[in-house]
């Protein structure tokens, strides 16, 4: 038995309250925990306008969760998220067929690389941007 | 004889700036269908996906940009069309 690296994004119902958001993600946490898994980060998004109307709601609350865990917990996490209400939509990805906690750790502690090309880009998708104007 | 069409598309051709990706030139900057405010210039204002010759994006990463742009669609962060987006 393997654990993979996955991660599921999921859009919550404006009207919830904090605790049942956390309620939730705690669910979740419990499915990953009791199914031998790893959680590595636990993201909720503040208030966000969707880009169109998802059961009549114009706002949403988004959480991203990533994980490691096996196949068979990912079976179980749907079928929880479509059985909850408040759940408008979701959806899990894989990120990569191994999971190691340590080397994820470690590239969280490490600070970025700097950027250095962004101006130099943006400046020539600018102008492209022009031509296109023109 | 030479074409006057001709001459002219060779003419505009040395004002043409060669694009970069900006996947590319870029590294630490990934495909993410969460990252929708990235994903924004790659679409038009209607909500299209931006033809490559547009935008400069390579091969490989306008395959990716498009699968995290559909993502995006579907977890309601960017619009699949203008006529859907919400108006104040």
């Amino acid at each position: 038995m393997k654990l993979r690296h996955y991660e599921t994004f999921y859009l919550l119902h404006p009207d919830l309250s904090d605790e049942e958001r956390t309620s939730i993600s705690e669910q979740l946490q419990q499915i990953i925990i009791k199914g031998n898994g790893e959680i590595v980060k636990i993201d909720p998004w503040p208030l966000q306008k969707l880009a169109y109307r998802v059961q009549k709601q114009t706002q949403g609350y988004y959480v991203v969760t990533e994980y490691g865990a096996l196949a068979e917990s990912i079976s179980e996490i749907t079928r929880r998220l479509r059985l909850n209400e408040g759940v408008m939509k979701f959806v899990t990805t894989k990120l990569s067929n191994k999971f190691d906690a340590e080397a994820l750790a470690k590239a969280r502690n490490e600070p970025a690389p700097p950027v250095e090309t962004v101006e130099e880009v943006s400046d020539s998708i600018q102008s492209t941007e022009k031509r296109e104007e023109e | 004889m030479q074409n006057p069409r001709n001459n002219r598309t060779r003419h505009r051709r040395i004002y043409v700036r060669r694009k970069v990706c900006r996947f590319c030139a870029d590294k630490s900057m990934a495909t993410d269908y969460k990252d929708c405010r990235t994903l924004r210039h790659f679409i038009t204002e209607r909500g299209k996906i931006l033809p490559r010759r547009i935008t400069g994006t390579c091969a490989k990463h306008q395959r990716r940009l498009t699968t995290a742009i559909k993502q995006a669609r579907i977890m309601a962060l960017l619009p699949f069309t203008s006529g859907h987006i919400i108006k104040d």
